[in-house]
């Protein structure tokens, strides 16, 4: 059997432990005939199973409550009040009187309740067939008699690796940071919420295993590698202590890069390169802050509606927004409206397009629905009462867009205005240049907004017509293609002769190569996660402007993305000499 | 039998917590408790049927009690839905 199994890295760091194995799926319930006098015993048993259930999901829910707070501990209660029907049980009880175990009495209720709720024709009915699904197996275990596999049981301590299917809102809540040191799911995709999630927690995680939970039984220890996206099976002693040092050498790498966060981002001839951070979730914004970051460059606001059907409200999204903005006083926070469709939908609410990359998304979608942008541009004006917030729209293709945009605002300041909140109208409107169409029309769009920042995975995407989630193309997926550094290139220069600031806010620019060529190319505002803010400040101290300028020319004057490689790494490694940093997977990670 | 009918005006509708706070209303009182849906009809004390509604925002229900406090009952659950759930 390979013990090594491949995924996708959804959150970096290296950790040895024990398999938690949690199987969180409804068990086949064999059927069971019961004689007539144990009908009242049977009664009795399924009446102790579900108040042991509900003792166990009081239980769950405070532990959630303090790990997540009350807000996310609530889905519990309502998991309390499906245990508590009285519809429910006296059914269930129904069954069992015409002789039918508990177990098979409860399940044959509860497949029917199922159906029903995940073909109803509303959304908001079909959210709610997990939470049944939750009660079902909970309950279905305990009659069973099955392994209690609950993530609130690992011991503190234990350092498990906890591998599953794939990790529900209702049980990502209950994951106990003391107990689980990584993640591995068989489901899930770099933008889902687990890898989301993980990266906020700072857990080493891979996601879309395919066949781990197959392939384990829950005795193994593993080598989880998030950086690399490998799982490990019973590692030999010589694998793990390649891991080791492989672990070692990234904590000593950090813990010198640590040391950079207070110094200056200035290269060595003088140049200032401001430095931000990517923000995916409110709580990220404290360990952001610490990061050596001046502000945030990308706060993402999908985290507000992944996984949901509800859209939240605007005082949800108000102290979304206002926790990030207050937690970097007065520095610059970017927020990017809602960049949904393609890969990120909210769960059932939105048509299944044959061509998402190319559909009804993001800007796109926030002008159709503008009941639902209004909302959230009012958060933001109230947000922006509170430091220095600027809104960004992403996937601009037209003007017409940007000047939709400030109509929308400005009926969003007077539905303010009128209920007399706080708010701030004068807060700058950018674009996300991301985009051959906006890159092209840089100079129309710069007459009517703030500034540019590049969003590169997408331009990249757009420019070569290459999908980035698909494996078969990840070698044509190149950043450093002439006609990407040209589309950069051109934004850059049209956007600092109209005095906008132009920055790059994709991951991409974490990466020594891409953060040394977006220099040349004139970039003065990066923004990374902030894991890697120090690393490309150590690239920034290390370089000369004028030095990423010759490299950015020969690269913008290569072939290929290949020619304009060797241009930038040639140079690189000559300015930094021996620099493990560089062969480390940071290179291409 | 006491009825009155009140319109859904939170936002988000009765989703999984609204119904679960609306259950634990009824569940107090001693009276039959239906909530009525265009020609659907639910008992009042089931999250499951409250769920069932899948009432929306805008969405007109009947409340209807039958017993020794069906006043109250039905009072108390209007008095619930018209103040949002604590949502703005």
């Amino acid at each position: 059997m390979d013990r090594a199994l491949q995924g996708v890295p959804a959150s970096p760091g290296i950790v040895v432990g024990p398999v938690h194995l949690l199987r969180w799926e409804v068990p086949d319930v064999p059927t069971r005939i019961i004689a007539d006098d144990t009908i009242p015993g049977e009664i009795a048993r399924f009446r102790e199973a579900i108040e042991r259930a509900k003792e166990r999901l009081a239980h769950v829910r405070d532990r959630a409550a303090a790990h997540a707070g009350p807000e996310e501990a609530a889905i519990f209660d309502v998991q309390i009040g499906i245990l508590d029907d009285h519809d429910l049980i006296n059914q269930v009880e129904s069954y069992i009187r015409q002789n039918l175990a508990a177990e098979k009495a409860f399940d044959v209720v509860l497949h029917e309740w199922r159906a029903r709720f995940a073909h109803h024709s509303s959304p908001m009915m079909r959210e709610r067939v997990g939470d049944l699904t939750d009660v079902h197996i909970r309950l279905l275990s305990l009659l069973l008699g099955l392994p209690d596999h609950d993530p609130v049981e690992v011991a503190k301590g234990a350092k498990a690796i906890l591998v599953t299917h794939d990790l529900t809102p209702s049980l990502t809540v209950q994951l106990d940071r003391e107990a689980i040191a990584g993640i591995a799911t068989d489901a899930g995709t770099r933008t889902s919420h687990v890898a989301i999630l993980a990266r906020s927690l700072g857990l080493p995680a891979v996601v879309g295993l395919r066949d781990a939970i197959q392939r384990l039984t829950g005795d193994e220890h593993v080598v989880l590698d998030g950086t690399t996206g490998t799982l490990v099976i019973n590692p030999t002693d010589a694998e793990v202590a390649v891991f080791h040092h492989r672990a070692e050498r990234e904590a000593r790498d950090e813990a010198e890069l640590r040391l950079l966060v207070s110094a200056d981002s200035v290269t060595s001839d003088g140049v200032r390169i401001t430095l931000r951070a990517n923000v995916d979730l409110p709580e990220e914004s404290v360990l952001a802050a610490t990061s050596g970051a001046e502000g945030v460059g990308l706060m993402r606001t999908e985290f507000l509606i992944v996984g949901r059907t509800v859209m939240p409200d605007e005082e949800e999204q108000y102290r979304a927004y206002r926790k990030v903005v207050e937690a970097f006083g007065g520095k610059p926070v970017v927020i990017r409206t809602f960049d949904i469709g393609g890969d990120k939908l909210p769960a059932g609410g939105f048509p299944h397009e044959p061509n998402p990359f190319l559909g009804w998304r993001a800007i796109r979608m926030c002008l159709d629905e503008s009941e639902m942008f209004k909302v959230q541009l009012r958060a933001l004006l109230r947000a922006a009462a509170h430091g220095d917030a600027r809104i960004m729209l992403p996937l601009v293709v037209t003007v017409d867009e940007v000047r939709q945009a400030h109509g929308l605002l400005d009926e969003a300041a007077e539905e303010l205005e009128e209920r007399g909140l706080p708010f701030r109208r004068d807060l700058p409107l950018g674009i996300m240049v991301e985009t051959p169409a906006a890159a092209m029309s840089a100079d129309v769009l710069a007459k009517e907004v703030s500034f540019f920042s590049i969003g590169t995975n997408d331009l990249v995407q757009y420019t070569l017509a290459v999908d980035r989630g698909n494996v078969n193309l990840a070698s044509r997926f190149t950043p450093l293609h002439p006609a990407v550094l040209r589309l950069v290139k051109r934004t850059v220069d049209v956007g600092r002769a109209a005095g906008l600031e132009v920055a790059v806010c994709g991951e991409m620019a974490s990466q020594p190569v891409m953060a040394f060529a977006l220099i040349g190319l004139g970039v003065r505002q990066l923004s990374v996660a902030p894991r890697t803010v120090s690393l490309v400040k150590h690239i920034v101290r290390g370089i000369s402007a004028e030095l990423a300028a010759e490299a950015a020319e020969a690269a913008l004057a290569s072939d290929n993305a290949a020619g304009a490689e060797k241009q930038l790494t040639g140079r690189l490694r000559a300015a930094f000499g021996d620099a493990s940093f560089l062969d480390d997977g940071l290179l291409h990670s | 039998m006491v009825e009155r009918s009140v319109q859904v005006i939170n936002r988000n509708g009765l989703h999984a917590r609204p119904a679960a706070e609306i259950v634990k209303a009824a569940a107090k009182f001693r009276s039959d408790i239906t909530i009525v849906r265009e020609d659907l009809e639910v008992n009042g004390k089931s999250i499951m049927g409250v769920m069932m509604l899948a009432a929306e925002y805008g969405s007109e229900l009947l409340l209807r009690a039958d017993g020794s406090d069906e006043q109250d009952a039905v009072s108390a659950i209007a008095k619930l839905i018209e103040s949002k759930f604590g949502e703005s």
